[in-house]
Order: structure tokens, then sequence, then C-alpha cells
């Protein structure tokens, strides 16, 4: 059952009104800031299932935060049908407020109240019944291993320390579905094991969570099924298994000048090349079998006489995967 | 409204848990108050540069009152106006327009002439800085008309005496005119009768009657915009946007930081008065409904001001000069420092567009003049619409969501 359904959603900024917006079905493919806005979303669709773990991987700017800006209500879509728990966000936002909790990106906390405090404030804002706020709040510094430090001023955590009471808050209402926007940024990595192993126990106790991340270790370890996301626009959607599985056994990147035509069918006429792909002075191979493609391919260069400048061999991973789609690294893209 | 109430104590939580906010709210208010209090304590006595304009009411007529005219004519600090009626020179003292006015009493140089005591009044605004320079000049006229009109009688009686005297002691005339015109002048025949617009005795006034309402609207007005700031604050550190997804009617969101900073507002003027009380034996005149309703309706336009600031101005840096200026700017024309007659008339008019100048009216009007609620019904009135302006633009221009 999908919790969670996203249709078509796209979100732009700064046109100046609305008689020039362009229509989203007549968005050209190219220029995602070209004319007078930005569209930070172009189109994505995809749907969670309850008590999944569904990961958005982008770099920065690719749109995740703005996707979930739209699920929890706080920024209106330009257009497309969001519905969480059977509601649109768009025509009843306060019941879509009552069963998500979210974990923003930013470190959303008073620094000049504790623990306690912060927790009791946004306790009695998500409606949490005054007889159980005290015990829920236990339980979740509990949870978090913040119950020694419960009474410092957060200004004096640590950064992962308010890392962990930023998840807490957003668990407060006990939420069915929970979005965690980048968690795990600038922490140390105890505090991001500590995370992952509540995030996994909330996913087993049947939380559904959409978790945003750059980083592909952390989409590989935690979620189900990933949607690789690129200039607002979803470029690949599966479990990340059947993600890597696409690159085959290796992506194979060569440097080599002036190929011609000829030469690129030969290669892609390779036994154990899939696909092959040409970016300015770099051929990417897509292969069946990294090692044995690799030598037919210097092979055959010998035999043309056509010197290599670089040779590059990708894992077969989330990263190479996103290299693969869109010829960027995620961190820099 | 239990949310409401909630965002509110949590304000209020943050700003006791803000050490430097008690520095701003008590300590630094009660030591500026003092420094303030003590240096202008003989506020402008002896300010030369100062020509005050005193209108003089005639309703005598006669040749002395033609003599006292003339006599503070020829002082160069004193620039006399004889064209108004006593009504119009009372209003424009009350106004603060003028610093006093002279009223000279109907049969005053018969009373002279006849050896008769009379008075000159002199009304003035208790506390003004120009005060002491009235009275003075005033007190010497009479003074000159008692010396010269006791001087005269008691030697015509003595002349008088000695008439039928074969051998006039002339020494012992001279002791004696000298005596007894020394002791006659103790209880002199033309005497100044200082009064106050309010009808209060002048000697009650104490320069923290002025200071203390000064700088409680001053501090206030820094702790109210510095509360509004904190609203930009939140929205970069991200709570902001948090309270805006749960759900927290958007009314509760900013009505609870609103009625945090309103209730900031009147406990830090609240304190100021305290402590002046306490400290300063500062009077708060006779209507406590009329300092009551004065002090919100102050705070109701200062965090009104603090909205409209919000909504307009983007980050937290633009904020803080821009409200530090507004504040000293409206504190310095605006009558927190200074009595706002002491300003040239262009300053007074421009001063009427802040806050700062319609609250120190009505405090100078309580707390010095002892004026009754009535006596500032405009000024609350003022302040309200003026919070009511202030409000309607900055909840129209206020953005909850970063574009």
């Amino acid at each position: 059952m999908n919790l969670v359904i996203v249709d078509n959603l796209h979100k732009h900024y700064g046109y100046r009104s609305a008689a020039l917006r362009p229509s989203p079905k007549r968005f050209g493919r190219s220029g995602r800031g070209s004319g007078h806005g930005v569209r930070a979303v172009d189109g994505i669709s995809f749907e969670i299932e309850q008590g999944e773990i569904f990961g958005l991987l982008g770099p920065n700017g690719a749109g995740k935060t703005t996707t979930i800006n739209v699920l929890c209500t706080y920024t209106e879509p330009t257009a497309g049908e969001v519905m969480v728990a059977g509601n649109s966000v768009t025509a009843r936002p306060q019941a879509v407020k009552r069963v998500i909790g979210v974990v923003p990106q930013d470190i959303a906390l008073y620094p000049d109240l504790s623990a306690v405090e912060n927790l009791r404030f946004f306790g009695r804002m998500v409606d949490v019944p005054r007889a159980r706020l005290d015990h829920r709040i236990n339980e979740l510094l509990t949870c978090m291993g913040l119950t020694e430090h419960a009474r410092r001023r957060v200004e004096h955590y640590s950064g992962g320390m308010k890392r962990r009471l930023n998840l807490a808050v957003g668990l407060l209402s006990e939420p069915r579905f929970l979005m965690l926007d980048e968690p795990t940024v600038g922490v140390d990595p105890q505090s991001r094991n500590a995370i992952f192993e509540n995030i996994q126990a909330l996913n087993r106790q049947g939380l559904t969570i959409l978790y945003t991340t750059h980083y592909m270790e952390e989409a590989e370890l935690l979620c189900h099924r990933v949607a690789i996301i690129d200039e607002g626009r979803i470029i690949a959607l599966d479990t990340p298994q059947n993600l890597i599985n696409t690159l085959g056994t290796g992506i194979i990147h060569i440097g080599i000048r002036d190929v011609s035509q000829r030469m690129l069918a030969r290669l892609q006429a390779l036994p154990q090349v899939r696909a092959v792909d040409r970016r300015d002075d770099t051929l990417a191979f897509e292969t069946a079998d990294a090692q044995r493609a690799l030598l037919d391919v210097i092979r055959l260069f010998n035999e043309t006489d056509k010197p290599m400048t670089s040779l590059e061999i990708l894992e077969p991973n989330l990263e190479s995967v996103f290299i693969q789609l869109t010829g960027k690294q995620l961190r820099d893209a | 409204m239990n949310k409401l109430l909630y965002v509110a104590l949590n304000e209020l939580l943050l700003l006791f848990k803000d050490r430097m906010a008690a520095v701003w709210m008590i300590i630094l208010p009660l030591a500026m108050t003092t420094i303030m209090g003590l240096a202008f304590g003989d506020l402008g006595g002896g300010n030369d540069a100062t020509v005050v304009d005193l209108p003089v009411v005639d309703h005598d007529r006669g040749e002395m009152a033609a003599m006292v005219l003339d006599v503070l004519s020829q002082t160069e600090k004193l620039h006399v106006e004889t064209a108004y009626e006593e009504q119009t020179a009372r209003q424009m003292v009350t106004d603060g327009k003028r610093p006093g006015a002279l009223i000279i009493p109907s049969g005053f140089s018969d009373a002279i002439m006849s050896g008769q005591p009379t008075a000159l009044e002199l009304i003035v605004v208790p506390g003004g800085g120009t005060t002491p320079l009235l009275e003075g000049m005033v007190r010497g006229v009479t003074g000159g008309f008692s010396n010269v009109q006791t001087t005269l009688e008691v030697a015509i009686s003595e002349v008088q005496r000695a008439a039928g005297s074969q051998a006039p002691d002339y020494e012992g005339i001279a002791n004696r005119v000298v005596s007894t015109t020394l002791q006659r002048l103790e209880n002199p025949p033309v005497r100044a009768r200082v009064t106050t617009v309010g009808g209060t005795e002048e000697e009650d006034f104490d320069i923290f009657d002025q200071v203390v309402p000064g700088y409680a609207v001053m501090f206030a007005m820094f702790s109210v915009l510095g509360g509004a700031g904190a609203i930009l604050e939140e929205k970069e550190r991200g709570t902001f946007k948090r309270l805006l997804i749960v759900p927290l009617p958007k009314v509760a969101l900013l009505g609870g930081k609103l009625v945090a900073q309103f209730l900031v507002g009147v406990l830090q003027i609240g304190l100021m008065f305290a402590f002046g009380t306490l400290l300063f034996h500062v009077s708060l005149g006779d209507s406590i409904l009329g300092l009551v309703l004065l002090t919100l309706a102050t705070c109701w336009a200062t965090t009104s001001l603090g909205l409209l600031l919000v909504a307009i101005i983007k980050s937290r840096k633009q904020i803080h000069p821009i409200t530090t200026l507004i504040i000293l700017g409206s504190s310095a024309i605006g009558g927190s420092w200074f009595p706002l007659f002491m300003m040239p008339q262009a300053v007074q008019q421009v001063a009427r567009v802040t806050l700062v100048a319609w609250a120190m009216e009505g405090y100078n009007r309580l707390m010095i003049l002892g004026g009754s609620l009535a006596d500032v019904s405009v000024d609350i009135g003022v302040l309200i619409l003026y919070g009511a302006a202030c409000f309607a633009i900055g909840l129209k221009l206020f953005r909850f969501k970063e574009a």
C-alpha cells in the first residue's frame, strides 16, 4: 500500500507572475534556470510504500529539499499532485501535518534551551497529550542516548548530539511518515552510526521514511528503494542493487582524442561492452565484465594506433550509477 | 489559544535564558537613568545660548506693569511676547510650546503704589530646562519692586518721625531703615508665585520624573524591537520553518511571539517605574489608570512597529543597525532624553511622527503635571492608531515563508 504518492510534481521559483510562468507541459528539456525563474523540481513522480525507507539521492541543489518542502506542506507545488496517507498536501495540509514528522537539514532547535525544554515546547506544538509528554520525552532521550545531557543547553552540544536531538524532535508526534533531509551532514562517524541504527530500528517498528542524501553509501545502506535526482528530475528509480546491476560489473572511463564513428561502432560491438557513451575526450564503457572488456578495448586501440590519455575503472555502486547517468560526480555536481 | 500562549511562554523563557537580556532590561537602563538624572539635574539652567520666548499677559496695564515688561524686555535671554490671552498662554505652556508664561494681575500697580502685597504669577513646566532661568529673572524683578517699595515705605516713615525732632539722629535713622527694611523683606510685599500648568507645586518636580519614563520607553523599544529581530533569527535558524510544518495555526505562531514582545515591553517599563519609585522617588502622578493605559498603548505601538520592521527587513544583519537608528533617533527628538519643548519648533513637529513623542508627552502630563486620564486620552488614542496602522501594514507585508 502506498503511503505517499507524488505525481508529476513541478516547483518553479522566481517567475514574476503566473502569466509569465510557462506551463509544465511546455518546458523544454534544456536550461533548468532559463527564462525568468528556476525549475527546482521538474516533473517528478514516485510512490513510497508503507514501511519503506525511500531514498532521494542527488547532489546539492538537485531538488531534494524542495520535494520535502512540498511533501511537508511548507511549499505549494506549481503543478502536480502530492498525497500523503490519502490526503492532498494542498487540499488538506492540516491532515498531512498530523501524520508526518520532519527532520530538517538545519539544526532547527533553540540553542539557549536544554534538550528537555526543546522537546517539551515542540511536543506541545505537535499536540502530544500533556499526560504523555514527559514519558515521550524520556523515551526519545533514551533512544537518542541524550539522557545524561538532557538538562544542558543545546548550544553546548556536539554536532552529533544536536543532530540526534533534531531527529528526536521530528519523532515527538509518533508520525506515520518521517522525512529526513540530509540528517548526517557534519556529524562524526560515531553519531552517524547511531543515527543509522535509530532509523533502522524505527523502520522495523513500521515507520515509513523518506531519506534524502548526497552520500551514496548511506542510500545503499539504508534505503529499500532509491530515486536518483538531478536538476529537478528523477533519472533513475529502483532498489540500490538493481540500479547497481545496470552497470554490469563496472564502468570504464578512457580518455582518448579523435575517435571516429567507425571506431565507436567497433568498440560498441566488442562482446563484453554493453554501451559506449562519448563525453568530450572521454569514452564511458558500461561493461558486462570490466576486466575482459578493458583488454579488448586496449587491443583495439593498439591495432589502430590510438593513444589513451587516461584510464579509470569505477567500482559498481550508486555513485558510479550517478556518474554513468549524468557524467558528474555526486559531490561536485 | 493554548498554543499561542505556549509560543509566548517559550519566547519569554528564551528571553530569561539570555543573560544579556537581563543586562538590557534592568542593569543598563538603571545605570543610564542614574547617570543621566544626575548629569542633567540642573538641566539648562546655565545655558547661556538659550533665548527663551516668554508670553507675558498684562491684566494690569498700569505703570508698574509697564516697568516689569520693560525690565524683562531688556534681558538678553528673554524674548517677551505680549500678544497672547491668558488661556492661550497657559495652553502654550501645557502643550510644551513655551517653557513658561508670566501673568501680571490686575491691580498690580495700585497695590505697589499703596504698599499692599501683590504677586506676579509665573506658570512653568515643572523641571523644564529653562525654569530656573525664568524663575530667577521674575524673582529678580519682584525682589526689586519689594526692595524699592519697602525701603521707601520705611524711609518715609522714619523721615516723618524725625521731622519733629530738633536734632535728628541720622545714623540711627539709616540703621533703622536698613534693619526694618530687611526685616520686612523676609515677607516681601511683591512676590513671585511660581506654579505649574497642572497646578502642582513646582518644588515637587525631580529630574528623574523626566528621565525615568524617558529611558523606560527607550529601553522598552530596545527590548521589544530586539524581540522582533528574534523572528528573523528564528527564520535563519530554521525553527520558524519547523513551526510552520506542525499543526500550529499561523495566528498562534505570530500572535504568540507578538504577545511575548508586548509583555516584555510592559515588563520593561513596569520595572523601570518600580525601580524609579523605589530608588529615585519618582512621582507616578495622580492617575494610575492613565499611566497603565498609556504604557499599554506605548507597548502596543512599539510591538506593531516591530512587526512592520520585521516584515520589511529581511535579515538580522540589517535589522539591528536600523532599529538602533530608529530608537536613538526617535528618543533624541521625541523627548526621552530632553523635554520636547527644548527642541527647535521644526524638530518638535518632526518628532510627532515618532511614538516616543506621544508616549513622553503623555508621561510628562501624568507624572510631572499631575494630569488625569482625560489629559492623556489624545496621546493614548494616537498611540493606539499608530500601532493599528503599523500592525495592519506589517501583517500585510509579513512573509511566513521565504520564496
